[in-house]
């Protein structure tokens, strides 16, 4: 279909505001008599808590409160369970361990609060958390992925007798027979380690209760208001009409700012309404690396089963997942990399173990990406090192199994993370690969560029890996849309903004439906007080779920605004046109009427507003898809490696992305950019290193290393359409594409450019340090 | 983490013993001891301010002798906690006799190290702690041979204090000329060691 407004490079309307300071974050938030808050957090990963003493932090002038669980009594309770396992599925383990407000009797992870310090400023409670005196008994900690489910191995929890958190069997097809007729299996152990979202903004909070309206606003650096809204109504005691969380621009989600109900989150509105006045934390840098999610580890043991064309005849694999101490998020992330390890190839037969294990380490959520990065990288790897053992072009065997277009849509025969049969709704898999070996000179670079500078002396290889990814989850998103009397359009979403350009794309959504400028429409997302219903912004699902739901608001506004205009302008609907803020009639453009006008009259001070119909020129629809889009692509690298110091310069980076109908280029090409600068990250700097007590030893910016503009290559971004079949506008997601192939891009270049050490890499964050460990070993090999 | 090292002292078994059993001459080696104090068992109390890089604050920490066989060895126990963070660590001390070499001391044993200190001192625990054990031996050696000269001419000892100031030029020094991601054999971990000297002195 062609548009007029969406798919357009409109600059962000959100960008004078946010370049210029006016726009409102968590920490702008500033009220009359407000105090400030500061945790107690633990350094110990596993330890009782013997005793609180709290006076001497209370004897310090300006100190309002010190509270510890046990003042909490009765409303004490561990966060809401968010994600319940999938019920299609027999024989699922599931045991449910939510994080506490505050830490009663045993910490299960550093940084978990056992008090919070309420004070006249930050400084003053910061100073007092020192002076709480509590005593520990420090107690080994589970940190290792497998000695944890050991016989006799110290447990998390210790109303459990293990520290399985969860474990599930999904099965198509006939693995073991496949495996029988297999010319070749292979089998591989991959070791994926953590990493930060390490948003820009830190998570923050500001609680308001005000005793004489009884009502609660809290500003939350939240990805999701709506169900904060919810669970806080429901665990203080009110109705949720009485509770309004606003979460106003937001820098960086990312996965971790999810409706965790994190303790903070609990503990501040509880306080601010056992003391009546407004309290204020803001997270700084070092409480993010303790306090804030974290995602990423598993270790992998892997079968493929190939023939000796190449053909995979089977994936077989097991692996454990890390949730920390906690798993309220449930099985979201290894259920993603259980549906993305097949990646966009026809895989006839499927057997995957899932084991999740509880550590005393960070909680994990999903982090952009969310589980398909480490099964995109399992299956590439794998073909890449079948390649090699098969003697095939690398490029021949993605090829040779990629699910052809006819195929689609797909069945998988397993669930995915939203418990819906696992079906890849549209794909076209080939082209895009092709058009990414073109625009990276793939041949050339093989077959020339490459022993050219290999005779130079130069370590320069490449890489290409497609992906798909399964986007544009239920249950469901809702909007609103009003044209305003002076002419303009409001419209609400309960998907808030944490950089995802909404103001801009669902403007130009309405814009194209009302033919009004963009810069026109002004959109709130992310206040409940502005829209009730919703789940919130994750699972790169607001250009499907929120983006159809406007949609289907903007294009009820137009037919409400036609058939006013042609009660007024006395002229059939299929006579009028709508532009320019105006509706005409089509060949006597002088007879018309302004949106504005409309609006007046749709609600007018006197008469009658006709039976069954409702004032205003307004509507409000919801959009909930039975199953998501998936969204596929293809990223490729060629890298140069110092073979003395290990560090990387990155000589082109291509992205071939196709995530249906695009609403804005230019915010698809800044979501690629981002999720690729993540996923370089991933790759060679970003991992947490935790000791064997369960202590992050790189709990800074300093020491963990983001990659900043000096790393990131230039990316040359190439968009593919096709369209999603089961959404009207056709969008799929596209907030996590960027970062999903990156380390499986890395391994596979990398180890192009250094030949000579006969490299595998099998795992994933590696840095300089541990490439010159790899190759070291392989030479000690040799 | 593993903590290992040796120290060749230039006197004798009995001599680096009693050395160490000065409460005055450790008390000056290592900068920042608040206080210390004996509680009963083989147990012993103290407070000491550390800095690691941005990571500065009171320690105060337990200690526990065990396994005593003068002059030979021992084992400790430390277990410190402060606003820096914490640590916990044992070990073994052992004195071996060198003739007229003197006495080597040899230390190793496993501490762990958590919180501030662990998540942000990190990188710069290697340096510092080097710098305060180099410059505890230089105190320690420079009074040996001060007691071993005095007793020779038979007159008292006398010895000056390392100063904070020598201390801070000495870290200075170490970061300048130690490149941080160098791991150095022998290791050691500041307030491990630290604590570890500090309590030696009060046995």
């Amino acid at each position: 279909m062609e548009y007029k407004v969406i798919g357009k490079r409109v600059k962000r309307v959100e960008d004078p505001r946010l370049l210029t300071g006016k726009a409102l974050f968590v920490g702008d938030v500033s009220l009359h008599g407000m105090l400030y808050a500061a945790f107690f957090r633990s350094d110990y990963a596993h330890a009782k808590v013997i005793s609180i003493d709290v006076n001497p932090a209370l004897k310090v002038p300006g100190v309002v409160g010190v509270y510890t669980a046990e003042d909490m009594g009765d409303d004490w309770e561990p966060g809401p369970p968010l994600v319940s396992p999938p019920p299609t599925l027999e024989n699922v383990v599931f045991n449910s361990r939510r994080q506490v407000p505050l830490v009663k009797d045993k910490v299960k992870h550093a940084g978990e609060i056992i008090a919070v310090v309420v004070a006249e400023s930050r400084y003053i409670a910061e100073d007092a958390v020192e002076e709480i005196l509590v005593e520990f008994e420090p107690l080994p900690a589970v940190v290792d992925l497998e000695k944890c489910l050991e016989p006799g191995s110290v447990l998390v929890h210790d109303d459990l007798d293990t520290n399985l958190a969860a474990h599930l069997i999904q099965n198509k097809g006939d693995y073991e027979g496949a495996r029988k007729e297999a010319d070749l299996v292979i089998t591989r152990r991959f070791h994926l380690d953590r990493g930060a979202a390490a948003a820009m903004e830190n998570r923050g909070i500001v609680a308001d209760w005000d005793e004489k309206n009884q009502f609660l606003t809290v500003w939350d650096a939240t990805q999701s208001p709506i169900p904060i809204r919810n669970g806080l109504a429901a665990r203080l005691g009110l109705n949720s009409r009485q509770v309004r969380v606003v979460a106003p621009f937001v820098g960086g989600g990312f996965g971790p700012k999810i409706m965790m109900f994190y303790a903070e989150e609990m503990v501040l509105p509880w306080i601010s309404m056992k003391l009546g006045v407004p309290i204020k934390w803001i997270e700084d840098r070092r409480e993010n690396f303790y306090a804030t999610t974290q995602e990423r580890e598993q270790i992998h043991e892997v079968e493929l089963a190939l023939s000796k064309e190449g053909y995979i005849l089977g994936v077989k694999q097991k692996f454990i997942h890390d949730t920390g101490a906690f798993n309220p998020y449930g099985l979201t992330t290894p259920l993603n990399t259980q549906s993305h390890s097949m990646g966009g190839y026809d895989i006839e037969n499927y057997h995957s173990e899932v084991t999740v294990v509880f550590t005393n380490k960070i909680i994990v959520t999903p982090v952009r990406g969310a589980g398909r990065p480490q099964g995109i990288y399992i299956i590439e790897r794998m073909l890449d090192i079948a390649a090699r053992e098969l003697e095939l072009d690398p490029m021949e065997i993605r090829r040779l199994n990629f699910i052809p277009p006819d195929a689609f849509p797909y069945e998988h025969k397993i669930i995915d993370q939203a418990f819906a049969p696992l079906v890849l709704d549209s794909g076209n898999y080939e082209p895009a690969f092709n058009k990414a070996l073109e625009m990276l000179g793939y041949e050339d670079f093989i077959k020339e560029e490459q022993p050219r500078l290999r005779a130079a002396g130069k370590s320069v290889g490449i890489g290409v890996v497609p992906f798909i990814e399964t986007t544009g989850v239920g249950p469901y998103e809702g909007a609103r849309v009003s044209v305003e009397p002076s002419g303009k359009v409001s419209a609400a979403t309960g998907v808030g903004t944490q950089g995802q350009s909404h103001m801009t794309s669902f403007a130009q959504i309405i814009a194209e439906q009302l033919g009004v400028e963009v810069q026109d429409v002004s959109l709130v997302s992310g206040d409940t007080a502005e829209f009730y219903w919703g789940t919130g912004t994750f699972a790169s699902r607001g250009a499907v779920v929120a983006g159809n739901a406007v949609h289907a608001a903007a294009k009820d506004v137009r037919h409400k605004v036609l058939k006013l205009a042609s009660k007024i302008l006395e002229t059939p609907e299929e006579e009028l046109e709508l532009e320019d803020g105006t509706v005409r009639v089509a060949d006597k453009p002088e007879k018309s009427i302004s949106l504005g006008e409309l609006a007046l009259l749709a609600n007018p001070l006197r008469g009658a507003v006709e039976p069954g119909t409702e004032p205003g020129l307004e509507s409000t629809k919801y959009f909930g898809p039975a199953f998501g889009a998936t969204a596929f692509g293809v990223h490729g690298m060629i890298l140069e490696v110092d073979p003395e110091t290990m560090m990387i310069k990155i000589l082109k980076y291509i992205a071939v992305e196709d995530c249906g109908t695009m609403l804005n280029p230019l915010v698809v090409e800044g979501q690629i950019h981002g999720g690729v600068s993540m996923g370089i990250g991933n790759a060679y700097y970003e991992k947490l290193h935790y000791d064997e007590n369960g202590q992050l030893l790189n709990a800074s910016l300093a020491d963990y290393l983001i990659p900043g503009s000096t790393e990131m290559p230039h990316i040359e971004v190439y968009h593919m359409n096709t369209p999603a079949p089961n959404n009207e506008l056709g969008t799929k997601g596209v907030g996590e594409a960027g970062a999903i192939p990156v380390p499986a891009v890395f391994a596979q270049a990398l180890e192009n450019a250094l030949p000579d050490y006969d490299l595998e890499i099998l795992e994933t964050p590696l840095s300089p340090n541990r490439l010159f460990e790899l190759l070291h070993k392989r030479e000690e090999k040799s | 983490m593993k903590v290992e090292g040796e120290h060749l002292f230039n006197g004798s078994r009995q001599q680096v013993w009693d050395l160490f059993r000065d409460t005055e001459v450790m008390a000056a080696a290592l900068p920042g001891t608040e206080k210390m104090e004996f509680v009963g068992d083989n147990t012993y109390e103290a407070v000491m301010n550390v800095r690691v890089g941005p990571v500065a604050g009171e320690f105060s920490g337990k200690l526990v002798i065990s396994n005593e066989k003068f002059p030979e060895s021992y084992t400790m126990t430390v277990d410190g906690r402060g606003k820096p963070g914490f640590l916990k660590g044992s070990g073994d001390i052992i004195l071996l006799d060198q003739g007229e070499s003197g006495t080597l001391m040899k230390y190793v044993g496993e501490v762990q190290i958590g919180g501030r200190l662990a998540g942000v001192g990190q990188r710069l625990i290697d340096t510092v702690s080097k710098s305060i054990i180099n410059q505890a031996f230089e105190t320690l050696d420079q009074v040996l041979a001060e007691r071993t000269a005095a007793g020779k001419e038979g007159r008292e000892a006398i010895y000056k204090a390392a100063s904070e100031g020598d201390y801070a030029a000495a870290v200075t020094k170490d970061m300048l000329s130690a490149p941080w991601m160098k791991w150095v054999l022998g290791t050691v971990v500041l307030v491990g060691i630290a604590l570890f000297l500090l309590f030696m002195i009060i046995r």
